[in-house]
């Protein structure tokens, strides 16, 4: 059904506006609608794979198996214990690494032996990554929630950085010299040009950020953590418990997309000027 | 006497490394009256943007000098205000911030500033659009806020890099005539490049044609044709006998540039 639909919507798509903006409507919720369908075959083929046991159970838990195990976590509290737990190491690793990087980045950018004395280490630090600096951060912290803060903080201010970097560097030049051409001084061309035109960059480069942020905390938590979603998968494992696994890769999904949503909102608040372009 | 605005027998070259290695601009001398709407015609590549760009100190003279009110001009010069051809908006400022702008850096207060955007604005005929941002509006109304933010700036001279060749022939001939009309209430001393004489014809009050590579001054035309001007002065004799003299200096240069190796 769904072929002779699309079909049609491609050929309305060269005829008037209106017109368009309908056929859209409707691809939006088709497009909602398969997404939806999309989900429920797989649960089913999950559910039948493991109730007919063509998949043993050993391997792999019944959907019905580890939803049992979510709604205990959630009944007991231990669930959003360990989301709020791991939320709070990214938010504070995250909100450290930007406000070190984004600064550093744009004086960077902007005054180039700053660049030079930053370069040879950007250049060793990058290829590591976060996990590496366990063994040093639980040697130097202890395995408390500074330690996990650190290493959230390790594996995302380089790539706030390197994103602050280019995003500034790559300020349209005729936009500084109209500035000056006003009479703009050079902290006026940093706060009404560089700034905002580096902006939608540095925001874009926070996103992409933010996941790898959540990565961090969740390989700190599988090697030395009481509570939050990586500590509940190793945990899982180590009792051989596959829906409490399952359960804590699920948490880590849905709450990574929420927070994925969230800077969504927050990146469309502060660029009134891209709403358009976006649509 | 004078003028406001001068160039004294400048070269700029540009080495190679930068560029290829060439002489944009060779041994030029012009001076600009204040008050003065003047025009510069040239085949493309003649050098007229390289002497613009000295004229509002993007670019420095590789000998001779370039002057505002008789003092070399060697850094960025916000008393000669650019309308550039690509309209150099700042996406993030709606309409309003933009024209703000030049108030803004002067240290103006808001309230102040507000009245001084809002006028020209009104100007330029954008009332309505203050809180729009650049990306929503066509190309003839973002060369309009460009024009109305260095009005607003208020330099003692506008330096217009053939600001309408981006444009339709139709918004082109409004702008022009909205161009004039801005001109004659204001009188403010503009220099404007061109490559299309009927466009130098209807707004200048004196055409300077330059040579070919390298960059020369070939002909000084004044334009005698009556102000207040209407685009429609293109119908008059006066307006062909004149274009029959620019073009015919004109023409030698572009047919050097299409066959230079003749």
């Amino acid at each position: 059904m769904s072929v002779p639909a699309s079909g049609e919507t491609e050929s309305q798509t060269v005829s008037t506006a209106p017109h368009r903006d309908r056929t859209g409507w409707l691809r939006l919720r088709l497009s909602l609608l398969l997404q939806i369908l999309s989900v429920c075959a797989f649960l089913a083929l999950w559910g039948a794979a493991t109730e007919y046991g063509w998949i043993s159970t050993i391997f792999l838990p019944s959907p019905r198996a580890v939803a049992t195990e979510a709604g205990k976590l959630v009944g007991t509290g231990e669930l959003w214990q360990a989301i709020i737990a791991s939320s709070r190491r990214v938010f504070l690793g995250f909100a450290l690494a930007a406000l070190v990087a984004v600064p550093l980045g744009i004086v960077m950018g902007v005054w180039w032996p700053a660049k030079a004395l930053m370069d040879p280490f950007v250049s060793l630090l990058r290829p590591l990554p976060s996990i590496t600096w366990i063994p040093l951060s639980i040697l130097w912290l202890g395995i408390g929630e500074s330690q996990k803060t650190a290493i959230v903080f390790m594996g995302s201010w380089i790539y706030i950085l390197l994103y602050t970097l280019e995003s500034t560097k790559r300020v349209d030049p005729l936009l500084i010299r109209a500035a000056r051409n006003l009479g703009a001084s050079d902290i006026a061309v940093m706060r009404e040009v560089i700034l905002p035109g580096a902006l939608p960059g540095i925001l874009s480069g926070l996103k992409v950020t933010l996941a790898i942020s959540w990565s961090c905390v969740i390989s700190a938590e599988m090697v030395a953590a009481q509570t939050g979603l990586g500590a509940i998968i190793w945990y899982g494992k180590d009792w051989g418990n596959l829906a409490l696994v399952l359960v804590g890769m699920v948490g880590i999904s849905v709450t990574v997309l929420l927070a994925d949503l969230v800077a969504e909102r927050i990146e469309r608040a502060l660029l009134p000027w891209e709403r358009h372009r976006r649509g | 006497m004078m003028g406001i605005l001068s160039a004294n027998r400048v070269t700029k070259e540009f080495l190679p490394g930068s560029g290829q290695g060439l002489v944009a601009v060779h041994d030029l001398s012009i001076e600009i009256e204040e008050g003065e709407f003047l025009c510069l015609i040239g085949a493309s590549g003649c050098g007229k943007s390289t002497l613009l760009n000295m004229f509002a100190g993007f670019l420095q003279p590789t000998a001779g000098q370039v002057r505002l009110r008789g003092e070399p001009i060697t850094r960025i010069e916000p008393r000669c205000g650019m309308v550039f051809q690509s309209y150099a908006l700042f996406p993030w400022k709606t309409v309003r911030g933009n024209v703000e702008f030049g108030p803004k850096m002067k240290g103006i207060p808001a309230s102040e500033r507000r009245r001084i955007a809002d006028r020209f604005i009104e100007l330029v005929k954008l009332k309505g659009f203050e809180d729009r941002y650049p990306t929503e509006l066509s190309g003839g109304m973002q060369q309009r806020v460009t024009l109305a933010r260095v009005l607003a700036a208020d330099p003692e001279v506008l330096l217009m890099d053939e600001p309408f060749a981006a444009l339709d022939a139709l918004t082109r001939q409004v702008m022009q005539e909205e161009l004039l009309q801005i001109h004659e209430s204001q009188r403010k001393t503009t220099v404007f490049i061109t490559h299309n004489i009927d466009e130098a014809l209807i707004l200048a009050d004196r055409i300077v044609v330059m040579s070919a590579r390298p960059g020369r001054v070939k002909a000084t035309v004044a334009n005698t044709l009556p102000r207040p001007r209407h685009v429609s002065i293109q119908l008059s004799p006066e307006f062909a006998t004149l274009k029959a003299e620019i073009w015919r200096h004109v023409e030698e240069e572009v047919r050097k540039h299409v066959a230079p190796a003749e």
